[in-house]
C-alpha cells in the first residue's frame, strides 16, 4: 500500500549527480536481499507538496530477468523509498 | 497602462496539501480530495473544529469552523485527518516560490493566498488569461495541488474573481464586467462583509452586491461608519491599494491557547499565562522589538469573552515582566468562572534597541532578566524548545510554551513516518 523505505548504496560525483548502485530490502520471509542496479532509465526531480524528491527509474536483475523499479530519494531527509508498484501504472 | 493584478488562492489548501503528501510521499492510493474528508483538530484537547474540507464534504454541507460532531452529523462517512503544519509551511513556500518566478511583485496575503502584480508581463507570458493558466498548470503539475486565479485591474476585484467557481479555474473580473459578474451575488460574498454586517445590510433592504453598490453612500455611512465607505467602494470595484512585496512590520504580538480542561484555580491560570508570556516574549525578542501595551483575554466555559489591558511604565520583552503585568490584569479581570481559553496580546511595539527609561521600581533586575532571556532563547534555538524550561512546568500537564502551533500538530503522526 505504501512506499517502502529501503537501504541504498549510491555514488555522488563531483558535479553533485547522484547514482544509486545497490538497493537492499527485506523480502516476504524477512531476509535481506541486495539487488544491483543495472541501469538507470531516467531520473527527474519532483516537488509535490513542496517536498523535493529525486525519482530514479531503474532496472535491477531479479533472478534471470530484468525488472524495472522506481526509487525516490528524499533530498531533505536523505531517505530512500521504493515506490509502490501499482504507482507505475498511473 | 492599466494594471493587471492576479489573486491566486489554493483550493482547500490544508486538505489539498495533505492529499498530495499522502499520494506522492506516502504512496497511498486514495486521493482524500475525492472523498468526503476534512482536516480537523483534536476533539480530546477541545480543538475540535473543521479547518479545511474536501469538495465532496462541502456538498454534504460541512463548513470550515464547524465542530467535528456537527460535521459528522451532516456527513457520517467523513474521514478526519490531523493537521500537519510543517507540511503546510513547506507547501506554502514552494507555492510562493513559483509565483515569484513569474512576477517580481508578489504579496503573500496568507499561507495560501497571494497577489501578483502582472502589469507589463504580456511580452513574457502572453495575455493575462494565458499567463494565469500557465501559472495554474505549472503549480498543479509541479506541486500537485490546484489553485484558482482571479484577474483584474485591482486587488479587490481579483480577489472576488478567484472566489467565483472552484476548483482549478481562472476567472476575470475587470471593471466593465462588474455589473454582469459581481452585482448579482449575495452581499455576504463581498470581502469585508461578515455575519454582523450582512444582518445590518439585510435590515436596510440590501441583499445583493449590486444593491449595495447603488445605495446612497450617506446611508451606509450613517449605519456602518467607515466600514460603509469601504464596502461601498468594494461593491463598485474601487480599490486603491497596491500589491506590495514588502512585509509590513507586525503591529502586535499575541498568543492564546484553549486549555484541555476548564481552569478554576488562580495558580493554574497564572501558569498558563506564564507559558503564553514565554511564547509571546520569545517572538518579541526574535524580532528585536519591545511592547508597551499588554492585554489579557479570557474565554470562560460558556464562551463569554472578556479582555483587559494596561500600558507598561516602559516597553519590555522580558518574560518575567510581561508575565507580572499579565497576572495583574488577570486578577483585575477574572470573575472566578471556569476558564476555557486564555490569551496574551501585546501592542504599541517599538524597536528593541531604543533606550530604556530606568525607573525606581525595576531595581537592577531588568538587566539580569533580559540577559537570562537571551541565553534561554539561544539554548532553545540550538537544542529545541523543550531543552530548557522553568521548573514549575516539570511534570506538569501545562505545556511550557503555549500558543501558536503545538509540536504535535507540526508533524503528522502517520504510523511510522514514510511507509
Amino acid at each position: 500500500m505504501f512506499h517502502m523505505p529501503v537501504d541504498v548504496i549510491a555514488t555522488f560525483n563531483v558535479q553533485g549527480r547522484i547514482k544509486p548502485n545497490y538497493i537492499r530490502l527485506e523480502d516476504e520471509s524477512h531476509i535481506l536481499q541486495t539487488y544491483k542496479i543495472e541501469s538507470i532509465i531516467f531520473s527527474r526531480e519532483e516537488k509535490y507538496a513542496g517536498i523535493p524528491v529525486l525519482l530514479f527509474c531503474c532496472n535491477i536483475l531479479h533472478g534471470d530477468y530484468m525488472q524495472m523499479i522506481n526509487i525516490k530519494y528524499h533530498i531533505k531527509t536523505h531517505q530512500w523509498v521504493l515506490v509502490n508498484e501499482a504507482d507505475n501504472e498511473k | 497602462m492599466e494594471k493587471i493584478i492576479f489573486h491566486i488562492d489554493v483550493n482547500s489548501a490544508f486538505l489539498s496539501w495533505e492529499a498530495v503528501y499522502r499520494l506522492h510521499i506516502l504512496g497511498e492510493k486514495t486521493d482524500i480530495r475525492d472523498i468526503p474528508s476534512a482536516v480537523a483538530g483534536d476533539i480530546k484537547k477541545r480543538h475540535g473544529i473543521i479547518l479545511a474540507k474536501s469538495m465532496p464534504a462541502k456538498k454534504c454541507g460541512v463548513r470550515t469552523g464547524d465542530t467535528i460532531s456537527d460535521a459528522k452529523n451532516l456527513c457520517p462517512g467523513l474521514l478526519l485527518v490531523a493537521p500537519h503544519y510543517d507540511l503546510y509551511d513547506t507547501s506554502s513556500k514552494a507555492f510562493m516560490e513559483i509565483l515569484r518566478d513569474f512576477s517580481p511583485c508578489v504579496e503573500q496575503y496568507s499561507v495560501d493566498e497571494a497577489y501578483c502584480d502582472m502589469t507589463g508581463t504580456i511580452g513574457l507570458y502572453g495575455s493575462a488569461v494565458v499567463a494565469a493558466n500557465l501559472i495554474k498548470d505549472k503549480i498543479s503539475s509541479e506541486l500537485g495541488f490546484t489553485v484558482n486565479i482571479g484577474i483584474s485591474s485591482n486587488k479587490i476585484l481579483a480577489k472576488m474573481a478567484s472566489d467565483f467557481k472552484k476548483p482549478n479555474l481562472v476567472h476575470t473580473l475587470f471593471p466593465n464586467e462588474i455589473e454582469k459578474k459581481l452585482w448579482k451575488l449575495p452581499v455576504e460574498e463581498l470581502f469585508y462583509v461578515g455575519h454582523a454586517t450582512k444582518k445590518k445590510l439585510h435590515t436596510l433592504g440590501i441583499h445583493t452586491i449590486g444593491e449595495l453598490a447603488r445605495t446612497d453612500l450617506n446611508i451606509l455611512r450613517a449605519h456602518l461608519k467607515m466600514q460603509g465607505e469601504v464596502i461601498y467602494a468594494f461593491a463598485n470595484g474601487i480599490d486603491m491599494s497596491v500589491v506590495s512585496s514588502e512585509v509590513p512590520p507586525n503591529k502586535g504580538y499575541g498568543n492564546s491557547t484553549t486549555i484541555a480542561f476548564d481552569v478554576e484555580e488562580v495558580s493554574v491560570a497564572k501558569m498558563v499565562l506564564l507559558s503564553l508570556a514565554e511564547t509571546v516574549c520569545t517572538r518579541l525578542r526574535a524580532d528585536l522589538v519591545m511592547a508597551t501595551v499588554i492585554a489579557v483575554n479570557i474565554v470562560d466555559f460558556e464562551f463569554h469573552h472578556a479582555s483587559h489591558q494596561m500600558t507598561l511604565l516602559t516597553a519590555s520583552n522580558t518574560t518575567n515582566e510581561i508575565h507580572r503585568a499579565a497576572c495583574r490584569l488577570f486578577d483585575e479581570l477574572w470573575d472566578g468562572l471556569p476558564i476555557r481559553n486564555l490569551g496574551i496580546h501585546t501592542s504599541k511595539v517599538i524597536s528593541g534597541d531604543s533606550l530604556r527609561q530606568i525607573n525606581l521600581f525595576d531595581g537592577n533586575r531588568y538587566e539580569k532578566l533580559s540577559k537570562l532571556d537571551i541565553a534561554v532563547d539561544m539554548v532553545r534555538e540550538r537544542y529545541g524548545d523543550d531543552s530548557i524550561k522553568r521548573a514549575v512546568f516539570l511534570e506538569n500537564r501545562i505545556y511550557h510554551m503555549a500558543g501558536g502551533i503545538p509540536p504535535e500538530k507540526r508533524k503528522a503522526i502517520y504510523k511510522e513516518g514514510i511507509k
